[in-house]
């Protein structure tokens, strides 16, 4: 019998909510004070990322070289407001994985990437507690669920380029430091899985932060 | 604050050791791929024919039971199976065996609906004044079969006896059980995957007379055999690859792909090259799948009922037309001579195509007076895609199709031929 994970990021979400409304209820009671400020955070970043699942590899194929290996790209628009829980959408582009081979006396090459396209949630592991340098302000958790493209390049006598789309999820935990008034870096580790082609990847990416709006 | 982070704890649990199980039903048995019958000659095997009635066993496969031999083709051996089929989506696979000593047959059992399976070992012999004695193939006046043995779960070794008693001969009327994707679903776990060489080769003792295969085109005009619009892990082994199977060439696919249970994408010509030169099947149903002339699937159906003609076969091949798009593609051929077609759509098309065959949906209920008509008209009638039991049976006994196309073939076969 085989036991995959296939719903925790929902589970993590559903328990990012409740906790964030616990907060938000909290602030309501506390009558008088100010709301405020709300921000608009942006992120790119780049790293490295290892396709974390099993990958079928045709046993046609001769000489097979494979890559679990990609170098993928972040961007993200996180709408950060004066409680703990952060909402934004996240997209970018990561390789999945690739192999070569010979059949028939031809090389055969294929290459599969995905664009995530997601609605994520994000929370730090504190807020009122402690002072801005706690570490525990500045390590966050995120989560996201929407779609992946999945895109599939082959070249074997010819070339094909088809996509798909493949329902899925992220989960990630950062470490942000702050490097002047409107920007931050983060070193993030996160999972990607795009369930229903079965795709998954693990990344660790080094993140910029730029704070586009305050009000 | 404790009440929230015990709550955080215990959805991360739940994630972590949340699971999704994945079915399998891998067949326990593994034949020996031997021909002939060995004991079991052509008399005895139609003396076995029938419907029995089940007493030991009867709570796993129900109270009554048919019994069917079946055979294929391999070049010039011909290798027998008899096949069991029970009301409750089940089918027995065996193959005769020597070692067991009389009429000894083995192999395995299996229940569509779920992942119920194991082997079954059993012996066929006669009962004569209430005394049972292995089966000789020769029967007196008073005589009942009576065929008995074991079956047990997964591969454990047959220990649960199984008592199976000759009732009456099989329903002799002439009906089109017809399965689906070639033999059924690759959901359903079968041992084959839907649409393949291997599944075609299975038909029979999934209980079919005839197939549906779906019909699509490579990007290099090739005509292969594959259900859905796109290269999805439904229907094959993870290679990377997606989209639009139009997309790739034949040799491509036959490179990069393949079914779930390892078997290549047949095309066309190989399906057809499979029904006539190993089976006995006697109908195949072209599904079209596809948008583009239909001019070279014509050539192929042609090609391969002369060639059945020629082998003695009595095989019907028909196109099938279930949207306007198909009988638009049929009606631009150049020239429709022996080119028999199936149409799904109203009776009105049917009869302006003049169609062979006409195959309303299930769901549109007996229509009998419509059924009467075009069965007046010289035209067969099926229904499709019934697979709920309790239907197979209402449609088998109350209404007048010449057919049904079913995922469960064996559930198609038990109702016919335990009718009376």
């Amino acid at each position: 019998m085989k036991y995959v994970f296939k719903f925790s990021m929902g589970l993590l979400v559903v328990g990012v909510l409740t906790a964030s409304a616990s907060a938000q209820k909290r602030a309501v009671a506390d009558t008088g004070r100010t709301r405020g400020p709300y921000s608009v955070v942006l992120s790119v970043g780049g790293g490295l990322s290892y396709y974390s699942t099993h990958l079928g590899v045709p046993a046609t194929l001769s000489n097979i070289q494979l890559s679990r290996f990609g170098v993928p790209l972040t961007i993200r628009a996180l709408w950060v407001p004066d409680h703990r829980l952060r909402l934004g959408l996240e997209s970018g582009w990561t390789t999945m994985y690739s192999y070569r081979g010979r059949a028939n006396n031809t090389e055969g090459r294929v290459y599969v990437s995905a664009i995530p396209t997601l609605a994520i949630f994000q929370m730090p592991l504190a807020w009122l507690s402690g002072n801005e340098r706690s570490i525990a302000r500045r390590l966050s958790v995120t989560g996201g669920t929407g779609v992946y493209i999945v895109h599939s390049r082959l070249d074997y006598e010819s070339t094909v380029q088809t996509s798909t789309i493949s329902l899925g999820w992220m989960a990630a935990a950062s470490y942000t430091q702050p490097i002047g008034p409107r920007f931050r870096v983060s070193g993030e580790l996160k999972w990607y899985d795009a369930v229903a082609s079965e795709n998954a990847a693990f990344a660790a990416q080094l993140q910029l932060n730029y704070r586009l709006i305050r009000w | 604050m404790t009440t929230r982070y015990l709550l955080l704890f215990g959805l991360l649990i739940a994630a972590l050791t949340g699971c999704r199980k994945e079915y399998d039903a891998p067949v326990p048995y593994t034949f020996t791929a031997a021909t002939g019958a060995g004991r079991f000659s052509t008399p005895v095997r139609q003396a076995i024919n029938g419907v029995y009635t089940v007493t030991d066993g009867s709570d796993v496969f129900g109270p009554q039971v048919v019994l069917k031999w079946t055979y294929i083709h391999n070049g010039a051996d011909t290798a027998h199976h008899l096949s069991v089929y029970t009301s409750n989506v089940g089918y027995f696979d065996m193959e005769p065996q020597q070692q067991l000593g009389g009429l000894g047959v083995s192999g395995y059992w299996r229940r569509l609906q779920n992942t119920e399976i194991g082997l079954v070992q059993l012996t066929v012999n006669v009962k004569r004044n209430g005394v049972v004695s292995p089966f000789s193939g020769m029967l007196a006046t008073g005589d009942t079969l009576v065929v008995s043995g074991a079956y047990g779960n997964d591969g454990v070794l047959p220990s649960k006896k199984l008592t199976m008693t000759y009732a009456r001969p099989l329903n002799p009327r002439s009906f089109s059980i017809l399965a689906h994707r070639a033999g059924g679903r690759t959901s359903d776990l079968l041992p084959a995957s839907e649409n393949s060489v291997e599944i075609i080769k299975m038909a029979s003792r999934l209980g079919a007379t005839g197939i549906e295969v779906d019909v699509r085109y490579t990007k290099d005009g090739i005509p292969i055999l594959y259900h859905d619009n796109t290269l999805n892990l439904r229907l094959i082994q993870k290679n990377g690859l997606a989209g639009a199977i139009e997309s790739y060439t034949y040799q491509q696919l036959t490179t990069f792909v393949r079914l779930l249970n390892g078997e290549k994408i047949p095309t066309l010509e190989e399906a057809l090259e499979t029904v006539v030169n190993n089976t006995d099947l006697s109908f195949v149903w072209l599904d079209t799948k596809y948008v583009r002339s239909m001019t070279q699937v014509q050539s192929i159906q042609r090609t391969y009922m002369q060639r059945a003609k020629a082998a003695g076969r009595s095989l019907q091949i028909v196109i099938g037309l279930p949207s306007d798009e198909a009988v638009s593609l049929y009606r631009d051929l150049p020239e429709k001579a022996d080119t028999p077609v199936l149409c799904e759509l109203d009776t009105s098309i049917t009869r302006s195509i003049n169609a062979n065959i006409w195959a309303p949906r299930w769901t549109l209920g007996d229509q009998t007076a419509e059924v009467d008509v075009m069965k007046a008209e010289g035209r067969s009638v099926f229904v499709w895609t019934l697979d709920e039991p309790q239907f197979i049976q209402e449609f088998i006994d109350r209404t007048r199709f010449d057919g049904i196309l079913s995922n469960y073939p064996c559930v198609v076969a038990y109702y016919h031929y335990i009718q009376q």
